[in-house]
């Protein structure tokens, strides 16, 4: 065997499951050919916990704890998801302010999940310092968000028919001068990062996806958005009360590592836009729906919901028989289809760029294994 | 001659961002540190921290009645709870209540569903420890032990 490998200069590697770069349990297998990788295998499932088997054993509303593990890094938005799929289909309308407060949080979570995105995948290219100022953003989200829902990462916080917590002074002074503070961040950010020289290096022309590509994996986020489609779930099929605010779908041109970096942080400065916006527009009103049950349960039917989570489209398609308990629930997430393109854009490239394109694709493991 | 200017202009453009971000780092060195020293310095808890549930304390004990409510919404089954009267005619009241932390998920369901908000979360956040039974709470011992805060 070894004798083979040395003749044929093709040898097996294997990234992961504990690569730090893979961030979360996911295995690649390359095959090389010296330092070009000839193919790759994904493998997947190391943290597989059983997500849509365990929404079969509990009833709708003991799945809510649920939906913030999947996806850690976006809990909220998650779980927002998992809120608007049962109300839609049980027929509950949420008074105006709850869903307010639920998008200015959805948002804040969506700001923090990109940074942490952005810190890391620096990390990964050997860049520490926009790591620490990333964090330090970060940092602050976390705080604004645990003065309403209690908790730093795995939120609980949306309700059927409204929201657990109302906001308090502490939460809407904090998100008014955080506002500022990212908008001058991403400045800096801008001159420490999408200008340097290294950075600009590693990444343009890196892992060139084309729209058609992307479309044939059923990419979606701002994956799909870097490659020039102009798709997003918000403006497609709008929910919530995104019809009401206004927001730009940012776009890349040349689907390459740069622009899905370059797209991620202008999707920071519009959700910065919507807060503010939403803020601004806050009604006051009761923040639960009045008369709903305790445990609500869909009619019978399947049913389908589409949101967009920080990576893309995540669809919820939902099988009730109008009982206390899910007969089927089936979560289709983002980073599955993301990291499906995976092998085609490794194709050709050197191990170094391994790196910096499975990183820019923003990949959650937990979501995909579920 | 026109590729050297290029690689000239390269090389500057180059050397500029890496002055212009080291500028950005010389800034914030100059500025207030973000980092706290964990145990030497605690940042204050957000009001609605949500640490392992606890029982209300009142000047009269507990108010819980032992209806199961809780136990039942849990969707870890971390509570066990069982009452007991005192005469016939009495109210039911909690005379055993066990939380298993290991396994709860901070979800809030059981504080919320609770008829007699007899439930609230306590303010402990320095939970770990070295073998999973120490999740195990009585938290009719612990309400015997802590002053009274509703
Ligand atoms: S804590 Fe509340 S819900 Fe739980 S058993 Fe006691 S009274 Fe019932
Ligand atoms: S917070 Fe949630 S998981 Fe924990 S005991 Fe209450 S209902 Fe159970």
């Amino acid at each position: 065997m070894l004798r083979k490998t040395l003749i044929h200069d093709t040898f097996y590697l294997n990234l992961g499951p504990q690569h730090p770069s893979t961030h979360g349990v996911l295995r690649l297998l390359l095959r090389l050919e010296g330092e070009r990788v000839v193919e790759c295998q994904p493998v997947i499932g190391y943290s597989h916990r059983g997500h849509e088997h365990m929404a079969q054993n509990r009833s709708w509303l003991q799945f809510l704890p649920n939906t913030s593990r999947m996806d850690y890094l976006s809990a909220l938005l998650y779980n927002h998801a998992y809120c608007l799929a049962v109300e839609r289909a049980c027929g509950i309308t949420v008074p105006p302010r709850a869903e307010y407060i639920r998008v200015i949080c959805a948002e804040l979570n969506r700001i923090a999940s990109h940074l942490l995105w952005f810190g890391a995948y620096l990390l990964d290219l050997g860049a520490f310092t926009p790591f620490l100022y990333a964090f330090d953003d970060r940092e602050d989200i976390l705080a604004i968000l645990g003065e309403v829902t209690g908790s730093r990462l795995t939120y609980c916080y949306c309700r059927f028919g409204g929201v657990a917590r109302d906001l308090n002074q502490a939460f809407l002074d904090g998100v008014r001068a955080f506002i500022p503070k990212l908008r001058r961040r991403l400045k800096d950010y801008h001159t420490l990062v999408s200008k340097n020289v290294i950075f600009l290096n590693r990444t343009k022309g890196i892992g060139v996806m084309s729209p058609e590509q992307a479309r044939d994996y059923a990419v979606t986020g701002p994956n799909l958005r870097a490659s020039g489609v102009n798709y997003d779930v918000r403006k497609a099929e709008p929910y919530s009360v995104y019809p009401e605010l206004d927001f730009e779908v940012p776009l890349g041109e040349h689907g390459d590592c740069y622009d899905r970096y370059y797209v991620r942080l202008l999707e920071m400065e519009q959700s910065l836009r919507i807060v503010e916006q939403a803020l601004e527009r806050l009604p006051s009103g009761p923040i639960r729906a009045a008369g709903v049950e305790q445990e609500p349960a869909p009619p019978p039917g399947a049913y389908h919901f589409a949101y967009e989570s920080a990576r893309g489209q995540l669809g919820i398609y939902l099988v009730s028989d109008g009982g206390r308990i899910p007969v089927r629930m089936k979560w289709r997430v983002p980073s599955f289809s993301n990291l499906s393109v995976l092998p085609e854009l490794l194709a050709g490239t050197l191990v170094a760029d391994t790196i910096a394109i499975l990183g820019s694709l923003d990949l959650v493991i937990p979501e995909i294994d579920r | 001659m026109r590729a050297l200017w290029e690689y000239l202009w390269g090389v500057l453009s180059g050397a500029w961002s890496l002055a212009a971000g080291m500028g950005v780092t010389l800034r914030y060195m100059l500025q207030p540190v973000a980092t706290v020293q964990y145990p030497r310095q605690r940042l204050p808890l957000p009001e609605a921290f949500r640490g392992p549930i606890r029982l209300r304390a009142f000047p009269d004990g507990h108010h819980c009645v032992a209806c199961g409510e809780c136990w039942r919404t849990c969707p870890s089954g971390v509570i066990k709870v069982q009452g007991l009267k005192a005469q016939a005619k009495d109210h039911n009241r909690a005379r055993y209540f066990f939380i298993d932390f290991s396994r709860c998920s901070l979800c809030g369901l059981c504080v919320e569903v609770c008829p007699q908000q007899a439930l609230a979360f306590s303010r402990e956040y320095e939970t770990v420890g070295p073998s999973r039974y120490l999740g195990v709470k009585d938290l009719i011992a612990a309400l015997e032990q802590e002053e009274v805060v509703p």
